[in-house]
């Protein structure tokens, strides 16, 4: 196998315990305990209340595409092999989005408000990136 | 209680320098040949100015004082800004507060970057380019995120999606600002641009392509503030400054709806009340372009057309010259050359005091929108310029 060529920047003192999270195959981002908002990343307080009461709480993985936009020109030698490749902006059911990518499809495949579910790739031995499908696609 | 700043201050002098590749001037330099220009063409002498308000490269610190130094001034009222491209048209506004505080009288306001030089002046520019330490965050760069493109491509790509724009729409705005380039020598792009060719461009990050991009070049503006009352005696026909307003929507481009309805509404309908006016008093809009996109959505935030019928408006010639509203009249960032919106404040008052040729000067312009926005895209500031105090 050859070497992972794309950046994987350290996690923070915020974000390590999604990443250990998403090592486990499971989503996790902060939910209040005050409100219920779910929010990320994660910040010391819930950007809806200001409570410093919440908790990484298990999302489903489900939601639909917000936007994107079609890279066609690498400006990292890690993802010059697959151009053009989309990134993504993914809105979860839970009202969080991410930035990611959704695998299984072209670029031209994608639309807005597709609805998408999590996946987990395992990228190096110790790291693990969520990305997201179509849902149905297997 | 509010006081209402309106018609009480105007710009009195522009300036800028050398537009383009300038390679013998660093960003210091740049920012006091404009600044020398703008105290120039008001009249007035470096121990008029009391006041200082600039930005440049973001790696200068304190930023204001290298230029001070370089201008060999000494004021009361200093800073430097740190709103991106917000920050020159809300540097006009800051100089108005100051001077109604009291602190000072007259106000030197500009942005300057040597944006080309930097990365191409010379052998070692090129290699510091090539060699320098590249940082990646987190939740973005994993995924291939980088570079500004994207968040505008996305912007532009929901839109689209959602209101049927098209990319001609977009070319629609590039080709209007290229012809008003053409028109304007000091503008970095002077070759000819149609529509065939803006859809046959590179695409960058799709939906946008080259054309829908700023162009980088060196250079700087300044502009001088001070009391309508003063300005009554100075070189130059004051424009007065009628309105300025701020919309910032600091929880994300990617939070809610706000990259589809900007900050640029709050700014607009804030600048509209101070001067009393509305969307349809505006001659000429100089309009903060990074990239094409931006235009389309400020132009339905600043209420010239309704949210989602931006395609339609730019693509009706409305942006040209003799259109219902010439916007960017000097090229703008996507063909004159990108100064983080300064030239569009001193395109603005150039168009009020109507001191340009026939071919490029708005017909009995009275008022001009300048706006800018910036500080990761949700940061919006406008100032509304009259040829009238009110």
């Amino acid at each position: 196998m050859s070497e992972y060529n794309k950046p994987l920047p350290p996690p923070s003192v915020e974000s390590e315990p999604f990443w250990d999270g998403c090592r486990r195959h499971e989503l996790l981002v902060p939910r209040c305990d005050a409100c219920s908002h779910h929010w990320f990343p994660a910040t010391t307080t819930c950007p809806e209340c200001w409570s410093t009461d919440w908790v990484w709480s298990r999302v489903s993985g489900k939601g639909k595409i917000y936007s994107f936009g079609v890279y066609h020109r690498a400006y990292h030698k890690g993802f010059a092999d697959e151009l053009p490749y989309a990134l993504v902006v993914v809105e979860l059911d839970e009202g969080p989005r991410l930035t990611t990518n959704v695998v299984g499809c072209k670029p031209e495949e994608l639309s807005c408000d597709m609805p998408v579910e999590v996946v987990f790739d395992d990228v190096t031995d110790d790291r693990t990136l969520y990305k997201f499908k179509r849902v149905n696609d297997p | 209680m509010s006081t209402n700043l309106s018609g009480k201050y105007a710009i009195v002098g522009v300036g800028q320098s050398p537009l383009g590749k300038v390679p013998e001037m660093g960003p210091i330099g740049l920012f006091a040949v404009a600044a020398r220009n703008a105290i120039e063409d008001a009249g007035l002498t470096k121990q008029d100015v009391d006041g200082l308000i600039t930005r440049g490269p973001d790696d200068v610190y304190c930023h204001h004082q290298r230029v001070g130094e370089a201008l060999g001034l000494n004021v009361t009222f200093s800073t430097s800004t740190a709103n991106g491209g917000a920050s020159q048209t809300m540097a006009v506004a800051m100089a108005c507060m100051a001077i109604e505080a009291g602190v000072c009288n007259t106000v030197v306001v500009g942005y300057g970057r040597d944006t080309w030089s930097r990365t191409h002046r010379n052998a070692e520019a090129k290699q510091a380019v090539a060699s320098r330490p590249r940082t990646y965050s987190e939740f973005g760069s994993e995924f291939g995120q980088f570079g500004a493109p994207v968040n505008y491509a996305i912007a532009a790509r929901r839109h689209m999606e959602r209101f049927g724009t098209t990319k001609a729409q977009l070319g629609a705005i590039a080709v209007a600002f290229r012809n008003h380039a053409r028109r304007n020598p000091h503008a970095f792009m002077q070759k000819p641009l149609d529509l065939d060719e803006y859809l046959s461009a590179r695409l960058i990050v799709d939906p946008l392509c080259l054309y829908d991009c700023s162009v980088f070049i060196d250079g700087a503006g300044a502009v001088v503030v001070t009391t309508a009352e003063r300005a009554r005696d100075l070189r130059q026909p004051p424009a007065y400054v009628l309105g300025f307003g701020f919309g910032n929507r600091l929880s994300g481009w990617f939070t809610d709806d706000n990259m589809i309805t900007t900050g640029a509404r709050e700014a607009g309908e804030a600048a509209y009340k101070m001067a009393g006016i509305g969307p349809r008093d505006v001659d000429t809009a100089q309009v903060y372009d990074c990239f094409t996109h931006m235009v389309l959505l400020q132009l339905e935030d600043y209420g010239f057309c309704a949210k989602g019928e931006g395609g339609p408006f730019v693509a009706s010639g409305a942006l040209e010259a003799g259109g219902v509203l010439p916007t960017n009249t000097s090229g703008g960032q996507l063909s004159e050359g990108h100064i983080e919106g300064m030239l569009q404040v001193l395109e603005g008052a150039r168009q009020v005091r109507r001191e340009h040729t026939p071919d490029r000067q708005v017909k009995d312009c009275n008022i001009a929108l300048v706006t800018g926005h910036g500080g990761n895209t949700v940061c919006q500031s406008a100032l509304i310029l009259g040829r009238e105090a009110g």
